[in-house]
C-alpha cells in the first residue's frame, strides 16, 4: 500500500513543481515586460548615476525619492499607462501557462508538443470564462458602490467611525465575494482542461460544484487567497528590516531572494487549489452522473 | 468536506497571521534619533522680556445663541497711544465682515475663498450697533460709529477694515476708552469661525483695533483670503455666556464659572496677549494634564480619544523642546481644540493659549504623523506670531515660515528620518516633503513678500511655508546647526511680546552667523535666490612621467618611456558649475578607481570651480554636496557623474516585485 502511495505522492509533487515553475517563470517573464518603461523612466532621470546608485532611493527620510517623483512626475504618468497597458496584455498571456499548468496536473505524463496544442486550444474559452468572471467582479464593485451611495443618507447622522467604515466594509465584502467568484472560475477553468468542455458548459459544471460542494469551494480558493496574501505580508515586514541604502549587493541578493519566496509561496498555494479545483470539478461531474 | 475542514482550519490560520503581519508591517518604524541629535540645538541664553507694553486692552462681554448662531456682545477697548504722532483716527479690523456676501475681497478670491478653498455655505457678518469714547475729554455719550468710513478703503464691497475719524487728536502717550456694542452673526464655519451644527468656533469675532505702528499709522488692511492677522498686545477680559450643557475653551485662564437659568457664565483672562478665539459645543470631551508647568486641556469630539493623546504626547515632547530653544512660555494655559468631522475648516490654527489640531479619527492609524505635525505646528505659532507677534499680513514668511522651520526641526528630532510618514517600511521626513514643495515653485515668486500678494494660496504654501523651512535647513546644513538655532533662539527671546520685521531677523542671523550667510539667506527670501550645482563630465588622462636627456648637478641622465599600461600617474579634472544667483559653500567628493575618496571644498563663487587632480588612480565618480546640505539645490539629479554609467538594481528588483504581484492579482 505504501509502495503505490509513494509514487503517486512523487507523480504528484512534481506535477506540482512543474506546475508553479512554469507559473513563476511565465509570470516573471511578463512581469520584466511590464516593469521595463517605468525602470528606464527612472534611469532617465540621472539619478541612478550617482556612485552609490539607487541606493539613494532607500535612504531613511525619503529626500532623494521625493525628489526622482518631483522630476519624473511629467512623464511617470505617460510612461504609468504604457505599463498598465502592457500589464493587461500580460494579464491575457498569462493564461497561456495558467492552462498549460492545469493540464499538467491533469495529466503529467502527456507529451510537450501535445501539451502546447491543448493550451493553445483552450486559451479562447480561458479568454471567454475570464471576461465574464471579470464582469461578474466589476458589478460586484458596482453593487457596492451604489450600496454605499444608498446608505449615505441614512448614516449621515451616524458615528463618524461607521461613516468611515460602511464603504471600506462594503468594498472589503465585494472583494471576497469576488476573489470567491475567481475561485468558480478556477473549477470553470478546470472543466475545459478536464473534459475539454466549452465555456457554457464550464460554467454550469462550475455552478453545480458551488451548488454541491460550497464550502470546500470556497475554503479552497479562500486558502490560496489569503496564504499568498500572508506571503506578501511577511515579505513585506522581512523589508522593513532590510536598509537597501547600504552599498552591500548581498542586501540587494537577499531582497530579491525574499520577494521571489513571496511570489513562489503565493503561487504554490495557488496550484494547490488548482489541483483542487480540478479534483471538485471531477466529483461533482461523478456526482451528476450518478457515480 | 474533511478537506474542507482543513481548509477552513488553515484559512483562519492564514487570516490570524496576516492580521499579525500586516499589524508589524503598519507599525515597522525607523530607528528614533540619537539623544545627541537631540540635545545638540539646546544653547542657554539671556532671559527675554517677562512681559509686553500694553496698547489695546479689550474687555468683552458676548452671548452666544446656540440655535440662531449670533453673539451679542459688548466691548470696552483700553488704548494706548504709544507712537511718536498724535492721533486723529482709529481703524478697526472687522473680520467676520469677510463672509458678509460674495462680493468681499476675502470671498471674490479667484482661487476658492482662503486656505481651505470653500466658500462660505451661510454667510456670516459682525454689525456695531454703537461705538462710544468714554473718559476725560470724550464724554458726551455721542455714538461715533455713523462717523466711520462705510467700507474699506478703496473697495466699496469690503466692510473688513474702516476708519473712524476721532472728535479730537489723541496725543501721543495718551489713552483713550472705546466702548462698542456689536452683534456677530457666524458663517456656517468657513476659514476657521463660525458654526456646525451646535459646534461653535469664533476667531475674529469682535471688533479689534489694528496695531498701531511707533511712527503713528495703524498697520490696517483689509481681510484677504491668504492673508493672516496682526495686532497690538494687552490684556483681554472676556465673559462668555453660553446654553449651560456646552463646554468652552478660550484664551487665558478660566478664572470664574457660574451657572444660572439654563446658562453657563464664564470668564476669562489673558495678559500680554493680541487675540482672544473661544469655542463652546455641546459635545466636547476634555483630557487636561499638567506640562512643564502648563495646564494642558485638550477639547475633542467623542470618539476621538486616540488623537487627543497623540496630541497631548505632542506636546508633551514639544512644549519642553520649544521652551529650551525659543525661551519659556509665559502662560500658564494652554488650550488644544479638536474641531469635528464637518468642522474641519476650524482646524490647524493659532490663537494666544489656544491652538486648534484636527483630523478624523482614524488619523493615528498607520504611519502617517499627522496629529502630531499639525499639534506641533500651531504650538510652534506660540512662539512664531504668538510671543513674537511680527506683521502676518505683511511678512507671513516671518510667522509661517520660521515656524515651518521650528515645526520639521521638533519633528525631526522627536521622530528622526519618519517625521511625516514612517511604516510599510518608508520613512518621509519633514525636510524631504517641505524640499519637494519648495523646489516646485521655488523660483515663481519672492518669498519674503505680503501674503495678498502671492499668487494663489498654493504658491503662498510652497514659498512661505516650505521654502523657508528649506531656506532655514540649508543655512543651518551649511554654517551649521547649533549656530542656526542659537540665531533662532536669540531672535525669538530678543523680539518676544514685540513686532519684529524681516531687517530684524536677517540682523540676527547676520550677528549670529556672519554676513555670507545673512546674504544667502536675504536672496534666497527677498529676490528669488536659486541655486543648482551641477557636474557634466569628468577628464581623466595618463600621465606618463617625463622621457629625454636631463642634465643636473650630479651628472646627465636619461629617462626611457612608460612602456605601455604601465601603472603610472594620472591627471584628473571635473568641473563643478554653479546656476543660480545664491553663492553657497559646496564640497565635492572624487571617488578613484582603487576605492579611496577625496574630498574638496568650493566656497561657490564664480560660475565654474575646476577640481584638478593628480594621483595614482583615475577618477571614476564625483559627487557635489555628498550629504545634502543644500536642500536649496534646484536640482539634485544632476550633483553627480560617474564614469560608469548608472545602475538601479534596488529599483530593478523592487519593479519586478511590484508588476509580478500586480499581475497575479488582477489576472483574470
Amino acid at each position: 500500500m505504501t509502495a503505490r502511495i509513494l509514487p503517486d505522492r512523487l507523480t504528484r509533487l512534481t506535477a506540482s513543481s512543474a506546475a508553479s515553475m512554469l507559473l513563476w517563470l511565465s509570470r516573471t517573464v511578463l512581469a520584466l515586460l511590464v516593469a521595463y518603461p517605468l525602470l528606464s523612466a527612472i534611469d532617465a532621470t540621472g539619478i541612478t548615476g550617482s556612485p552609490e546608485h539607487d541606493a539613494l532611493l532607500f535612504r531613511p527620510g525619503s529626500l532623494l525619492l521625493l525628489e526622482l517623483a518631483r522630476l519624473g512626475l511629467p512623464w511617470f504618468g505617460a510612461i504609468f499607462k504604457i505599463s498598465l497597458l502592457l500589464g493587461a496584455l500580460s494579464a491575457l498571456c498569462e493564461l497561456l501557462p495558467l492552462a498549460g499548468a492545469l493540464d499538467v496536473l491533469h495529466d503529467s505524463e502527456r507529451p510537450l508538443a501535445e501539451r502546447a496544442a491543448r493550451t493553445l486550444r483552450h486559451f479562447p474559452r480561458f479568454l471567454a470564462l475570464g471576461a465574464i468572471t471579470w464582469a461578474a467582479q466589476a458589478a460586484l464593485l458596482l453593487a457596492a458602490s451604489l450600496l454605499d451611495t444608498a446608505l449615505k443618507a441614512a448614516l449621515q447622522h451616524a458615528d463618524e467611525r461607521l461613516l468611515t467604515l460602511a464603504p471600506v466594509a462594503w468594498f472589503g465584502l465585494a472583494l471576497l465575494a469576488g476573489s470567491w467568484l475567481s475561485g468558480v472560475l478556477d473549477v470553470a477553468r478546470a472543466a475545459v482542461v478536464r473534459r475539454n468542455a466549452n465555456a457554457r458548459d464550464a460554467v454550469l459544471e462550475a455552478l453545480a460544484t458551488l451548488r454541491e460542494q460550497p464550502l470546500a469551494l470556497l475554503c479552497g480558493s479562500y486558502v490560496s487567497t489569503i496564504a499568498g496574501l500572508f506571503g506578501y505580508l511577511v515579505a513585506a515586514w522581512l523589508m522593513t528590516r532590510l536598509d537597501l541604502s547600504a552599498q552591500m549587493p548581498t542586501r540587494i541578493a537577499l531582497a530579491f531572494a525574499v520577494h521571489q519566496c513571496a511570489i513562489v509561496f503565493g503561487i504554490a498555494w495557488r496550484v494547490r487549489w488548482l489541483r483542487r479545483a480540478l479534483e471538485l470539478g471531477a466529483r461533482d461531474s461523478r456526482l451528476s452522473s450518478g457515480c | 468536506m474533511r478537506r474542507a475542514g482543513r481548509d477552513l482550519l488553515i484559512g483562519a490560520l492564514f487570516t490570524a497571521l496576516s492580521g499579525f503581519a500586516l499589524r508589524a508591517l503598519v507599525t515597522a518604524r525607523s530607528a528614533p534619533p540619537s539623544p545627541s541629535q537631540q540635545s545638540a540645538s539646546m544653547a542657554s541664553f539671556s532671559a527675554p522680556s517677562a512681559a509686553a507694553e500694553s496698547v489695546a486692552s479689550y474687555d468683552i462681554d458676548a452671548k452666544l445663541d446656540a440655535v440662531t448662531h449670533r453673539v451679542s456682545g459688548h466691548e470696552t477697548i483700553r488704548f494706548v497711544n504709544r507712537s511718536v504722532a498724535p492721533l486723529r483716527e482709529l481703524w478697526f479690523h472687522l473680520y467676520l465682515n469677510a463672509f458678509k456676501n460674495d462680493k468681499t475681497l476675502f470671498l471674490r478670491s479667484p482661487f476658492g475663498a482662503g486656505r481651505s478653498g470653500d466658500k462660505a455655505h451661510e454667510y456670516g457678518y459682525v454689525d456695531v450697533k454703537k461705538l462710544t469714547l468714554v473718559g476725560e475729554g470724550a464724554a458726551d455719550g455721542r455714538d461715533l460709529w455713523p462717523n466711520r468710513d462705510l467700507h474699506s478703503p478703496a473697495d466699496p464691497e469690503d466692510e473688513t477694515d474702516v476708519r473712524l475719524p476721532l472728535p479730537s487728536p489723541l496725543a501721543p502717550g495718551a489713552t483713550l476708552a472705546v466702548e462698542l456694542t456689536f452683534e456677530d452673526q457666524l458663517p456656517e464655519i468657513v476659514e476657521r469661525t463660525g458654526y456646525s451644527g451646535s459646534f461653535h468656533f469664533l476667531g475674529q469675532w469682535f471688533p479689534k483695533l489694528a496695531r498701531l505702528e511707533p511712527d503713528g499709522t495703524f498697520a490696517h488692511f483689509s481681510f484677504h483670503a491668504l492673508s493672516e492677522f496682526y495686532a497690538d498686545f494687552g490684556t483681554y477680559d472676556v465673559s462668555l455666556d453660553v446654553p449651560d450643557a456646552y463646554r468652552v475653551g478660550a484664551t487665558g485662564k478660566l478664572i470664574r464659572e457660574s451657572h444660572a437659568a439654563g446658562r453657563n457664565q464664564l470668564r476669562f483672562h489673558a495678559e500680554n496677549v493680541h487675540d482672544f478665539a473661544w469655542t463652546a459645543w455641546d459635545k466636547f470631551e476634555i483630557k487636561s494634564e499638567r506640562i512643564a508647568g502648563v495646564q494642558v486641556s485638550v477639547l475633542y469630539p467623542p470618539h476621538q480619544e486616540r488623537n487627543a493623546l497623540a496630541e497631548l504626547d505632542s506636546v508633551r515632547f514639544a512644549l519642553p523642546h520649544f521652551n529650551a530653544l525659543y525661551g519659556t512660555y509665559p502662560y500658564d494655559t494652554l488650550t488644544l481644540v479638536h474641531p469635528p468631522s464637518g468642522a474641519d475648516n476650524a482646524g490647524g490654527m493659532e490663537y494666544p493659549t489656544l491652538i486648534t489640531t484636527g483630523g478624523p479619527w482614524y488619523a493615528t492609524f498607520g504611519g502617517g504623523h499627522f496629529i502630531d505635525i499639525v499639534t506641533i505646528h500651531e504650538l510652534g505659532h506660540q512662539w512664531f506670531y504668538g510671543l513674537v507677534a511680527s506683521n502676518e499680513h505683511a511678512s507671513p514668511f516671518l510667522d509661517e515660515g520660521l515656524n515651518s522651520y521650528a515645526e520639521a526641526e521638533a519633528m525631526e528630532a522627536h521622530y528622526g528620518a519618519g517625521a511625516v510618514f514612517d511604516g510599510f517600511g518608508l520613512s518621509v521626513s519633514s525636510t524631504a516633503l517641505n524640499r519637494a514643495a519648495s523646489a516646485a515653485r521655488g523660483a515663481d515668486e519672492p518669498v519674503a513678500q505680503g501674503a495678498a500678494d502671492f499668487a494663489s494660496f498654493r504658491n503662498l504654501g510652497a514659498l512661505v511655508y516650505s521654502r523657508t523651512a528649506i531656506v532655514m535647513a540649508t543655512i543651518g546644513r551649511v554654517y551649521g546647526q547649533a549656530r542656526l538655532a542659537h540665531a533662532v533662539g536669540t531672535y525669538t527671546r530678543r523680539f518676544r511680546f514685540r513686532h519684529p520685521g524681516p531687517n530684524d531677523f536677517v540682523a540676527v542671523i547676520q550677528e549670529e552667523l556672519g554676513a555670507e550667510a545673512a546674504t544667502a539667506l536675504s536672496s534666497a527670501l527677498f529676490a528669488r535666490g536659486t541655486v543648482d550645482y551641477l557636474v557634466r563630465e569628468i577628464a581623466n588622462a595618463p600621465e606618463p612621467s617625463a622621457a629625454g636627456v636631463f642634465d643636473s648637478p650630479s651628472g646627465r641622465q636619461q629617462k626611457k618611456p612608460d612602456p605601455p599600461h604601465a601603472p603610472g600617474q594620472y591627471a584628473g579634472r571635473v568641473v563643478v558649475y554653479r546656476h543660480g544667483t545664491l553663492e553657497l559653500p559646496v564640497d565635492i567628493e572624487l571617488t578613484f578607481e582603487d576605492g579611496s575618496r577625496q574630498r574638496r571644498h568650493w566656497d561657490g563663487h564664480g560660475f565654474t570651480h575646476n577640481v584638478d587632480y593628480a594621483g595614482p588612480s583615475q577618477i571614476i565618480a564625483v559627487n557635489v554636496d555628498p550629504e545634502q546640505r543644500i536642500l536649496l539645490d534646484d536640482d539634485l539629479t544632476n550633483n553627480w557623474h560617474s564614469v560608469n554609467g548608472s545602475a538601479a538594481p534596488r529599483a530593478f528588483e523592487r519593479g519586478l516585485y511590484a508588476a509580478q504581484l500586480v499581475l497575479g492579482e488582477l489576472g483574470p
